[in-house]
């Protein structure tokens, strides 16, 4: 896959959700230009494309990005902080998709210029639904920023 | 104050003529009259010279207080009833000495059995046999003092132990904190997991499950969902100690019929008859109080569900308080299936339930949550039912905040 097909950003450190949630995207044929990153320094890389992702180019948004917010290493605000503090990527739609209902955590990251939150659903049939609306507004209905 | 003659004596009206003889009989008998005031005052007293230091006269009080005799005190000068290491301060006082009336302030003495007292000092500048002297009373504050200080210990012990508290109480409010905080993040991910792979195992491989196998999975799911519900309400019951009150004057009636409203489902396809009551306005948090009514009503419409005709009754009385007022006690009553009054008490922990979940659902914190929020608002709550004659929960309204 090439870095600047990349249409979902997906940061999650829950192998289970992780799987759970391609599951879904495939499923629904969303999960074709997505890229996984596994906590917050590796978000970090990709987002300003360095390390593991220097080849990509940062002006070049994806569709969204999937934004887990207890992460190893750098938690989901501070990478989140970090985006909206750089002019290139402060325009990237990010969707918080995280288990806690906290609502110190819903107001600081809206806060941050979030584009939405997401409470992951316990319920696999909830959270497959959350998962299949999510994909189809920011891949299908969704007019991004001019690239 | 006194009957001896010098007394009358002085009483003699002033301004009247008098001959030489008369006037100093009088004289002497006004000084007479003040040196028995001098030496019977209270407090002990003395003068001295101004310029040796010496003792010049004590009274009875200084000779009781201190331990010297009159004629020990007559050979001292005051120098000598002062611990050594006072004595630059005593000579820098000595030195700034005014003339009239002088407060000296806080001083320590030495008794004759080598006791250090705290005394305040008043004096005052004098001519006394014909010496410039000073007159000096003394007022034994060791007592006073020791009494200030143990105040004062105690106060700063207090405080101390305050700030203990309070800093104790912060921790475990913090580790409370990062605890419900942890636990709505990383519980609930591996029930995900549980439902999750359960349905992957459903969806892919039906077809080489057999049905026993499919319920089974099914159930896995079920326990997930309640699960993922009992963590839901628990943060929620924590929380409820933590956010603020706001109270405002609201209509317990219109909260009812709004939280009737939000149990619609619950309604559908029964015959139940609601009563609500007009009932009075009442100090309280909307958001909150809609919540006591959601939870009690959900209770009732629940435990009714097996009644051809379920009753529900939102109401009020007047109840008489221990000074003589009148307070609003609010009830919610249905004929429901109750409950054993042994049990009474267990209604309202986290956590406790009166029936099986098999027959009833819940996850046994709503009551828990009826009755954190009624303490937060001052008020009690309590509930009164027999097996199988329906069940009568009333509670009261505080007017403002008390800690749960």
């Amino acid at each position: 896959m090439l870095e600047h097909e990349v249409e979902i950003l997906l940061v999650e450190d829950n192998p289970d959700d992780e799987e759970l949630t391609l599951r879904v995207l495939r499923k629904h044929h969303l999960a074709n230009h997505i890229q996984v990153v596994r906590d917050g320094a590796e978000a970090l890389d990709f987002i300003f494309g360095h390390g593991a992702f220097a080849a990509r180019d940062v002006q070049r948004a994806p569709r969204v990005v999937l934004l887990d917010l207890k992460l190893p290493k750098i938690d989901g605000i501070d990478v989140l902080r970090q985006m909206r503090a750089d002019e290139r990527t402060s325009t990237y739609p990010v969707v918080v998709m995280t288990s806690s209902k906290e609502e110190r955590d819903i107001i600081e990251t809206y806060k941050l210029g979030i584009n939405s939150y997401i409470v992951k659903p316990v319920d696999f049939d909830q959270f497959a639904e959350a998962v299949r609306q999510v994909g189809f507004y920011w891949l299908l209905l969704n007019q991004p920023p001019i690239q | 104050m006194t009957n001896s003659d010098p007394a009358s004596t002085a009483a003699e009206p002033a301004g009247t003529p008098l001959d030489g003889d008369a006037a100093n009989a009088l004289r002497r008998a006004g000084e007479a009259e003040f040196r028995y005031l001098f030496m019977n005052h209270p407090h002990p007293m003395w003068v001295y010279d101004l310029k040796t230091l010496a003792f010049l006269e004590v009274n009875d009080a200084a000779i009781e207080h201190y331990g010297y005799s009159r004629d020990e005190f007559l050979h001292l000068r005051i120098s000598d009833i002062r611990p050594p290491e006072d004595m630059t301060a005593l000579r820098r006082h000595m030195a700034s000495q005014r003339v009239g009336l002088q407060k000296s302030g806080h001083w320590r003495h030495r008794l004759k059995d080598g006791r250090l007292i705290d005394v305040e000092i008043t004096s005052h500048s004098i001519r006394f046999a014909g010496r410039a002297a000073i007159v000096v009373s003394a007022q034994d504050i060791s007592d006073r003092l020791k009494a200030e200080d143990e105040i004062y210990r105690l106060n700063a012990e207090l405080e101390r132990r305050v700030e203990e508290r309070t800093a104790q109480l912060e921790a475990a409010n913090r580790d409370l904190e990062a605890f419900s905080y942890s636990v709505s993040h990383d519980l609930r991910a591996p029930l995900r997991s549980v439902s999750g792979f359960a349905q992957v195992l459903l969806e892919d491989y039906a077809a080489a499950l057999p049905p026993e196998a499919q319920r089974y999975l099914l159930r896995m799911q079920d326990g997930a969902r309640r699960m993922g519900q009992l963590i839901d309400d628990l943060l929620a019951f924590s929380r409820l100690g933590r956010q603020p009150l706001v109270l405002r004057a609201i209509s317990p009636t219109a909260i009812a019929r709004q939280a009737l409203d939000m149990l619609e489902a619950e309604q559908r396809n029964r015959r139940i008859t609601i009563t609500i009551d007009g009932m009075p306005d009442c100090q309280a948090d909307p958001a909150l109080l809609l919540q006591v009514y959601v939870n009690l009503l959900a209770n009732a419409l629940k435990f009714t569900r097996t009644r051809d005709a379920a009753e529900i009754h939102i109401g009020w009385r007047a109840e008489a308080t221990a000074d003589g007022a009148e307070r609003p006690v609010y009830f919610v009553r249905d004929n429901g299936v109750g409950f054993d009054p042994r049990y009474a008490d267990k209604l309202f922990g986290v956590f406790q339930r009166l029936h099986a979940a098999s027959e009833y659902e819940g996850t046994g914190v709503g009551l828990a949550t009826v009755q954190r929020i009624i303490q937060r608002h001052g008020g009690t709550i309590w509930a009164a039912a027999q097996p199988d004659k329906g069940a009568v929960f009333s509670f009261t309204l505080g007017q403002g905040e008390m800690d749960a």
